[in-house]
């Protein structure tokens, strides 16, 4: 297990929480203006949901827990996102995230990790969003 | 463009956007701002995304957008034609395949694969999704699958 280092250091069946919390409005509308999506229902004040790529802000959520350390010497690169949206994410939501990092493998000399997580209402521990996150860990540009 | 004018072959896409250093900076600003939720905008450390100098260290030419900001961008694109419903049940997969550098212009598009009858009534369309630049030459690709009751 390497959790409680560098989020460079994370290995295949590290466990990333679960952590619970509250969706607040200001979230959803910061992150939306930020990316420009300008709905109503993002950025309003009445029946408030949340864009399903918030989740991967939650992933960030999970490294600060888990990798208290940061990122590591290097950059990470986001490769893929992967989300399966079952039900929308309401303001005002208690909601719980974890993850499990599924795999890590080399290709052509880059790290990769792949980041299995999920988010479910606590109330009634609905699955959300199921999500699949893919990186570069400790990124080099070309001198890999 | 509306669900019930979609079949197999349609497609359609944004107007042009330039990638500028500023959008790039919104996302990573709002990056600590959501973790923090203390309705103050937040900053943090440099990234590859909005400080040059700690992205050539990095042994890239210069900051490059987020994968995230061209995610968003396709999102906005099928909720312009589907509604909140595709925030509430659906699936949507983007891959990275090429950096977005600073100014270079970026169009959202949008293929309808497939439509298929689905539960409750729904019909599931399945669509290929991309970003390109003002070249054509495809930065991001991708799947999504939403669902619509027409």
């Amino acid at each position: 297990m390497a959790v409680g280092g560098y989020t460079s250091d994370l290995e295949r069946g590290d466990v990333l929480g679960p952590l619970t919390y509250t969706l607040s409005p200001f979230v959803v509308r910061e992150y939306c203006h930020a990316v420009e999506l300008h709905q109503d229902y993002f950025q309003g004040t009445h029946g408030q949901i949340m864009p399903p790529t918030l989740i991967h802000l939650d992933k960030l959520r999970l490294y600060r827990h888990a990798c208290p350390r940061g990122t590591g010497p290097h950059a990470r690169v986001h490769v893929e996102y992967d989300a399966t949206f079952h039900d929308a994410v309401h303001v005002g939501d208690r909601l719980r995230v974890g993850g499990t990092v599924s795999d890590r493998y080399e290709k052509r000399g880059r790290d990769y990790v792949h980041i299995d997580m999920q988010l479910t209402r606590v109330s009634d521990g609905k699955l959300l969003i199921a999500y699949r996150d893919t990186v570069i860990v400790s990124y080099q540009g070309s001198n890999a | 463009m509306t669900p019930a004018s979609l079949k197999v072959g349609s497609e359609w896409r944004t107007a042009p956007r330039e990638m500028t250093r500023e959008r790039m900076r919104w996302y990573v600003d709002a990056q600590p701002t959501v973790a923090a939720d203390n309705g103050r905008i937040q900053t943090q450390e440099p990234t590859i995304h909005d400080d040059d100098d700690y992205a050539r260290k990095q042994g890239l030419p210069g900051i490059i957008a987020d994968g995230m900001i061209s995610t968003n961008w396709i999102m906005g694109l099928l909720l312009d034609t589907f509604g909140p419903d595709f925030a509430r049940r659906g699936r949507l997969r983007t891959k990275y395949i090429a950096p977005i550098y600073e100014d270079q212009v970026v169009i959202s598009c949008a293929r309808v694969a497939a439509v298929e009858p689905a539960e409750d009534g729904a019909t599931a369309y399945r669509l290929e999704v991309w970003c390109e630049d003002d070249s054509g030459k495809k930065l991001t690709v991708g799947e999504a699958v939403t669902y619509s009751k027409v």
